[in-house]
């Protein structure tokens, strides 16, 4: 079910014929623009001048055939500045390769890699606004999360934390254009701000808007109301047990677990840390908990905004949500904020009587069929809601690519990636499930997507019950043995994703020898997804704009961090 | 005679009962007690229906228990409610255009209010029975999209201006197929005074033993009676239809900007609106206030048909996604409009072969 050519494509230059990266042809390929070679732990990277950018990504991409700009991560040294693009391919994410393209600290300008990849529009304006790199070509340099007027770059060194920075509410109001014809008196358009606060945007977005009549004109989203530090705040706190608690505030709609995971895998990455198979089993059942919670979520909403008011679909859905919520806290003692996952493990084992526990999950896995029917019947069955849904919000996977797409959205385009399979962690690899795509690339297929994910997570929730039930007792090791203060070889880097409810959640690390990270990067999913809109929604109506941002399916804690 | 009693509109029995004799005066006041009766009995209704009908209907549908800490089924909430609406501040935004958005509110409560002026709701309730009973009723409700635009307009608010242009849109689409279906229902009764379309319902239709079905024109012609809640629910703008308030899209639509009473009148309007439907589908496709039992009861089997049509917008609010405005026109204009013309021909084929 998949858009892409299936026939076995000619292998890509630098890739072996195990389906790995000869980093070797790729440095051949490259040329002179390579001036060096890197080793992160995930990948290796190379150098590049910051004028040779695009030429180097270009080769990348039409070459070697990385058409997946993962992540770009800015930050600064003693003595440069840098941006680092994780690429990765979405035919295959486990072959990766890094581009690192260091700019002096004076006045640091490096070329853009926009027009190679359109993702790194968005990623470029939040490396020059945390971190104060310009990007020299790209088609709209601003800052994205903190206000236009705000001084200095708070992740850059000079940065003075303590400075006092009031912006006004005169100088808050500047992005919110008075209500007024477009482009002047004579214009047939209407600007319209929708958000921060409106009651679809799913929490503070603010979506400029030029409208022609009801069709839409121009979008573009405008974030960052809920930019909380939270790179900062990670790169505070130590690895071992300060920075866990701080995923679950990153997408917060009970995708915890699926989040601590992301920052799990990349820290045992980091520091070569075991997890026993058993804590594997509890992590992959719990992960698939709180997908299915999300999912219902991104249902409900979608539901809401579709139908209008508080429907029957939104609150069933939250119904449903509620019994896995109540697995959770059974599981982990919270509700929301799970802080369950630990470096090497999980906090503890399933609750005593484990029957008890294994029961309740069963009780809801059983009910599941019967439930999902009950959703078909409400919603994708309808006509009407099939006429509102079917061919809006169009996403070609061509685009999706390029603005790295990944999750629900992506696979609603027929793109075929899912982190789970293609770039096993955790137990996802011994158990019985598929990837779930659909070729519509409309509104209609991304919750057609998340509606049978949910399925799939039930497979896989069933077999780690099965598992977990008949694990020896003497086996049961939840945690390998993690040193209390962990402090990773200085300059060890790594970019590590996993596959959250809302798509490739990754984290980029770097160590400098201390028990806390010298540059800690989030890349959400949720970000690049809502880049997309603009693409999804010009032509169509006001409603179809609604509809396809609910598709989308963003958390704004997790796009502005 | 009974019967003779029984139609007589109420203000001739008020001025019967008053000491102010049958001169104008006597008439006028008759005519005001009258409509007091009635519209305190419709206000009471929409009291009941809003703060707690409402919720405790799409609660049954969702799952949910809604209000029930104050009085016996949380009954209370209305006074609660009432009091808490009443109290709140009435901000009136910059820039709005003052008489129109002032009268706004008014204007959509008092179209749907008139409305029951002619409705004959049994037990003698009935207030005028003019020979154009239908047509006073739907050009009174229409009246109502003036208001909406008015308050979409003078609102200065592009929210309410997208609902205000919707209202318009939708009402153009709506109207006409509203008033085509009706005009079906007149071609039976070959009259449009409301109490000759009820005593035209009352023969029965077919005697099966001892169970007769009287000649209501929603067994006549279901057809038409199913086009016409469709076309009632775009009027009184619910789900599949809500597209004028729309609020996940265009905020609240044109009553965005509104606030404390002003708030409370677009609400009354919206609730009277509603059961104005209700009597309209119950006098025309429902045999108006007739029921088993004595005469005297017919306003309580009038009453339960309202609210049972009230119960149905209910429903659809609940359990349907709403279309968008340009598939609206569609549905109104290339279906609705089309059905209710062939509608309209098929019945006056059948009315001129049998008559």
């Amino acid at each position: 079910m998949s858009l892409e050519e299936p026939d076995p494509r000619s292998r890509d230059v630098g890739e072996t014929p195990e389906g790995t990266v000869d980093y070797d042809a790729l440095e051949a390929l490259l040329g002179e623009t390579a001036l060096d070679r890197e080793e992160h732990v995930n990948a290796t990277a190379f150098v590049v001048r910051p004028d040779e950018v695009q030429e180097a990504l270009n080769a990348l991409r039409d070459e070697a055939g990385f058409d997946y700009l993962s992540n770009v991560t800015a930050q600064e040294y003693a003595d440069r500045y840098e941006s680092i693009y994780h690429l990765k391919k979405y035919d295959d994410p486990t072959q990766e390769v890094g581009v690192v393209v260091p700019t002096v600290t004076d006045a640091p300008v490096s070329q853009t890699a926009e027009p190679v990849y359109r993702t790194a529009d968005w990623h470029e304006r939040e490396a020059y606004d945390l971190v104060g790199i310009e990007y020299d070509g790209h088609p709209d340099m601003r800052r994205i999360l903190l206000p236009e007027t705000w001084q200095g770059h708070p992740l850059g060194s000079d940065y003075n934390p303590e400075k006092p920075q009031v912006v006004p509410f005169r100088e808050h109001a500047n992005p919110l254009q008075p209500d007024s014809r477009g482009e002047g008196a004579e214009s047939d358009t209407m600007f319209l701000n929708i958000g921060p606060h409106h009651p679809a945007t799913h929490g503070v977005l603010h979506v400029k808007t030029v409208l022609d009549g009801e069709q839409i004109a121009d979008v573009e989203p405008d974030i960052g109301y809920l930019h909380r530090c939270e790179e900062q705040m990670c790169q505070q706190s130590t690895y071992r047990h300060q920075i866990m608690p701080y995923p679950d505030r990153w997408d917060y709609v009970s995708a915890g677990i699926l989040n601590e995971w992301a920052y799990a895998r990349a820290a045992e990455d980091l520091a070569d840390i075991d997890v026993p198979e058993y804590a594997q089993v509890i992590r992959t059942m719990s992960a698939e908990l709180c997908r299915i919670c999300s999912h219902m979520l991104a249902l409900g909403t979608f539901a809401l905004d579709v139908f209008g008011d508080f429907t029957a679909v939104f609150q069933y859905a939250f119904r449903d949500r509620e019994v896995v919520q109540n697995i959770l806290e059974e599981l982990t003692g919270q509700r929301l904020m799970f802080n369950y996952l630990r470096l090497g493990g999980v906090a503890w084992d399933i609750p005593e009587p484990r029957e008890d526990f294994f029961e309740m999950v069963r009780d809801f896995l059983d009910g599941l069929p019967e439930k999902t029917t009950e959703y078909h019947n409400l919603i994708t069955s309808n006509e009407i809601f099939q006429v509102r849904c079917v061919d809006t919000g169009e996403l070609p996977p061509e685009t999706a690519k390029q603005y790295g797409a990944t999750g629900p959205v992506a696979r609603g385009s027929g793109v075929d990636i899912d982190l789970r399979r293609d770039d096993p962690y955790g137990y996802y690899e011994e158990l019985d499930w598929d990837v779930v795509t659909e070729d519509g690339c409309d509104n209609y297929s991304r919750v057609l997507v998340r509606m049978r994910e949910v399925e799939e997570s039930a497979k896989i929730i069933e077999q780690c019950v099965d598992l977990l039930a008949e694990w020896p007792e003497d086996e049961r090791e939840i945690q390998s043995n993690v040193p209390r203060t962990l402090k990773p070889d200085a300059d060890a880097e790594v970019y590590r994703g996993v596959e959250a409810a809302k798509g490739e959640l990754g984290i980029y690390m770097r160590s400098d020898g201390t028990d806390t990270p010298a540059r800690f990067k989030i890349r959400s999913p949720c970000f690049c997804n809502l880049h997309t809109l603009r693409e999804m929604t010009e032509g169509e109506y006001v409603p179809d704009l609604i509809a396809s941002l609910g598709s989308l399916d963003i958390v704004l804690g997790e796009v502005d961090r | 005679m009974g019967l003779a009693i029984q139609g007589a509109p109420l203000p001739e029995r008020i001025v019967e009962l008053l000491p102010f004799g049958s001169g104008p005066l006597g008439t006028a006041i008759a005519a005001l007690v009258g409509a007091a009766i009635v519209g305190t009995l419709m206000m009471t209704m929409t009291a009941v229906a809003g703060p707690w009908a409402k919720r405790k209907v799409t609660a049954a549908f969702t799952d949910r228990y809604a209000v029930n800490r104050l009085g016996p089924f949380g009954l209370f909430i209305i006074v609660a409610d009432a009091v808490r609406l009443l109290s709140k501040e009435l901000i009136v935004p910059d820039g709005v255009d003052r008489p129109a958005w002032d009268l706004a509110p008014v204007v959509l409560a008092a179209s749907a209010l008139l409305g029951f002026a002619v409705i004959p709701m049994g037990s003698g309730i009935h207030l005028a029975d003019p020979e154009v009973g239908l047509v006073y009723v739907f050009a009174i409700a229409s009246i109502a999209s003036v208001g909406l635009v008015m308050a979409g307009y003078a609102s200065n608010n592009k929210f309410s201006l997208l609902g205000g242009l919707r209202a318009v849109a939708q009402n153009l689409a709506y109207e006409i197929p509203l008033v085509l279906i009706a005009v079906s229902v007149v071609l039976f009764t070959g009259s449009l005074q409301m109490s000759e379309i009820v005593a035209a319902q009352a023969e029965p239709l077919v005697t099966l033993g001892a169970v007769s079905i009287p000649a209501w024109y929603a067994f006549v012609n279901p057809f038409a009676f199913v086009l016409f809640l469709i076309a009632n629910l775009m009027e009184v703008g619910r789900n599949p239809f809500d597209i004028p308030e729309a609020p996940t899209e265009i905020v609240a639509g044109y009553q965005t900007e509104y606030s404390s009473v002003y708030f409370v009148l677009i609400y009354l309007g919206e609730f009277l609106h509603i059961f104005l439907g209700g009597a309209v589908i119950a006098t025309l496709f429902l045999g108006g206030p007739a029921g088993p039992g004595p005469e005297s009861i017919g306003l309580v089997w009038f009453l339960v048909k309202i609210w049972a049509v009230y119960l149905f917008t209910q429903w659809a609010r609940s359990a349907l996604p709403r279309l968008r405005i340009d598939q609206l026109i569609e549905v109104g204009w290339k279906g609705m409009l089309v059905l209710a013309l062939a509608n309209l021909v098929l019945t006056a084929v059948i009315v001129g072969v049998i008559a």
